[in-house]
């Protein structure tokens, strides 16, 4: 027997998705000096090393200036680590302060609840881009090849650093979990994925297992989508991400579900 | 044995410094990051080697500063980082926690004097500096040679730094309300000054305002200092280096001391 607990709302309960987008939103709003500052400082910074460093004259990809090869790629490590953080931290800080029943308990369904918090972190990410790109703005200019190509993999990357954020908080029992993962998994990657250099200058080897790297292609497509030139194969970069944003944010749906790690 | 009650505190009378009570304070700030040791040991090494790798790529022409390869100059600039960073997270984070927690008090009763609490706070701090700096300096001696060109300006500036930044830490911590003014202060001034006083490039590729402003900033002796301890080679003058790490330690174990004393923002 099929016992109906949830009120029935129709399709999607989108006052209850509303609501948990808009919280968790409030939420990162409320420490903005962490959120948005500190991110765009940190890339002005590696903008500034790099550029006092090399003097300009890194290792970039064609004949694009080393500074415009860089740009797009810190761009995007911030979009990536402010998404990752925002959803893990925020489902771990419920978990461990146990008000995660709050909002397990309103009747939303294991989708509406992954929307509700994925959709949050995107917006996070996404913003920390816009903020950090104002800022390279006032020291560099920003060439722009190809809009559908940046937006496309600025929502691919954040949405699936939402998911697996969200998939390592439900998994973790404290702080200590996340960031293991956020310093032995996500840090290594994002910095060896070509965020700072073209892997044509790679080792041979090494130019094999990056194309393994999921990160590799979101930065060699948003990157494409500035400068307009490329390590990897486009079409297939795309197809991966969309791919792995499909099946991780299954498995999210599917935790929630099962209440793994959530419900006792 | 009597102990007797001294009228004007409640410090028992303990003749000469509390010994006991500074190595458990010591202890349990050692501990307190062992715990953790996955963010607090590995992590930082982990970090080190990623600028290792990224700027060997990006660098990896062989360029030159000085007479040293960009990798030899890049070395100690990373481990003196190394110390910076992790000898103040672990002060400010450890206070600001307590502080948090409200456990803060178990620290304060105990018959330790405020010059007893700062030294147990600040060398926990300055010994996960050294600790983790250890491990990056481990590590990074797989990919480049390291030699010890002058031992003792190795040991006194990796001390000088770690007792600096632990003394900061503290100072922060302290002083914050909540851990978003500790973190703060390390994104917006702890990092930038670890990142931007030569330990990525020599401070002549700045401009010539900030070449002056630089010879004013204690991180960029402590890390020209390292560097001539392990090349013999650096930038500006050591005696005066070690001379100016003296003075601010002094001054700011002070400061810690009398902030304590006062109960600033500790005590109500």
């Amino acid at each position: 027997m099929n016992i109906e607990t949830r009120p029935r709302l129709g399709l999607c309960n989108t006052l209850g998705t509303w609501s948990l987008y808009r919280r968790e939103v409030l939420r990162f709003f409320k420490i903005a000096g962490q959120t948005f500052f500190a991110p765009v400082i940190t890339d002005l910074l590696f903008l500034g090393i790099f550029n006092l460093a090399f003097a300009g004259q890194g290792r970039s990809a064609g004949d694009v200036p080393f500074i415009q090869f860089l740009v797009p790629g810190l761009i995007l490590m911030a979009v990536m680590t402010a998404s990752f953080a925002n959803a893990s931290f925020s489902l771990m800080f419920e978990k461990i302060v146990e008000t995660i029943v709050d909002t397990l308990m309103p009747p939303m369904s294991p989708g509406e609840l992954t929307i509700g918090y994925v959709l949050a972190s995107t917006t996070r990410g996404l913003l920390v881009g816009i903020a950090v790109l104002i800022g390279m703005l006032i020291f560099t200019k920003v060439q722009i090849h190809s809009w559908i190509f940046i937006l496309f993999h600025a929502i691919a990357a954040s949405m699936l650093m939402s998911v697996l954020g969200l998939i390592t908080a439900i998994w973790a029992e404290k702080i200590d979990h996340v960031a293991s993962i956020n310093n032995f998994v996500i840090l290594p990657l994002t910095f060896l994925s070509g965020t700072f250099y073209s892997t044509q200058h790679l080792p041979e080897i090494f130019q094999k297992v990056a194309y393994f790297n999921p990160f590799f292609y979101v930065i060699d497509g948003f990157r494409y989508g500035f400068i307009g030139i490329h390590d990897g194969n486009l079409i297939l970069g795309i197809l991966i991400l969309t791919i792995l944003i499909i099946f991780f944010w299954s498995s999210c749906v599917i935790l929630f579900a099962s209440g793994f790690k959530l419900k006792s | 044995m009597s102990s007797k009650i001294n009228t004007r505190g409640f410090r028992p009378v303990v003749k000469g410094p509390n010994w006991r009570g500074i190595w458990t304070l010591y202890a349990k700030e050692v501990h307190r990051y062992f715990k953790i040791f996955g963010q607090t040991l590995l992590a930082p090494i982990i970090t080190a080697l990623l600028f290792l790798i990224v700027f060997g790529i990006v660098f990896g022409d062989g360029r030159t500063v000085g007479e040293l390869t960009y990798i030899e100059f890049l070395a100690p600039g990373l481990l003196m980082m190394t110390i910076l960073q992790n000898a103040f997270a672990n002060t400010s984070t450890s206070i600001i926690s307590q502080k948090v927690n409200d456990s803060i008090v178990d620290t304060l009763m105990p018959p330790l004097s405020p010059l007893e609490l700062t030294i147990g706070f600040i060398l926990g701090g300055a010994t996960r500096g050294l600790m983790v700096a250890i491990g990056v300096g481990i590590s990074l001696a797989v990919v480049v040679p390291i030699s010890f060109q002058n031992l003792g300006a190795v040991i006194f500036f990796a001390f000088g730094a770690a007792i600096m930044m632990g003394s900061m830490g503290m100072m922060t911590g302290i002083w914050a309300e909540k851990f978003d003014h500790v973190s703060t202060v390390t994104n917006f001034i702890i990092l930038p000054l670890s990142f931007l006083s030569g330990t990525f490039f020599p401070i002549s590729r700045f401009p010539d305002a900030l070449q002056i402003a630089s010879f004013y900033n204690p991180f960029f002796y402590l890390i020209d200092g390292l560097r001539f301890g392990f090349t013999n080679q650096s930038t500006g003058p050591i005696a005066i280096g070690v001379f100016f790490i003296v003075i601010i330690n002094v001054f700011l174990w002070l400061t810690c001391y009398w902030m304590l004393r006062a109960g600033y923002k500790i005590k109500d």
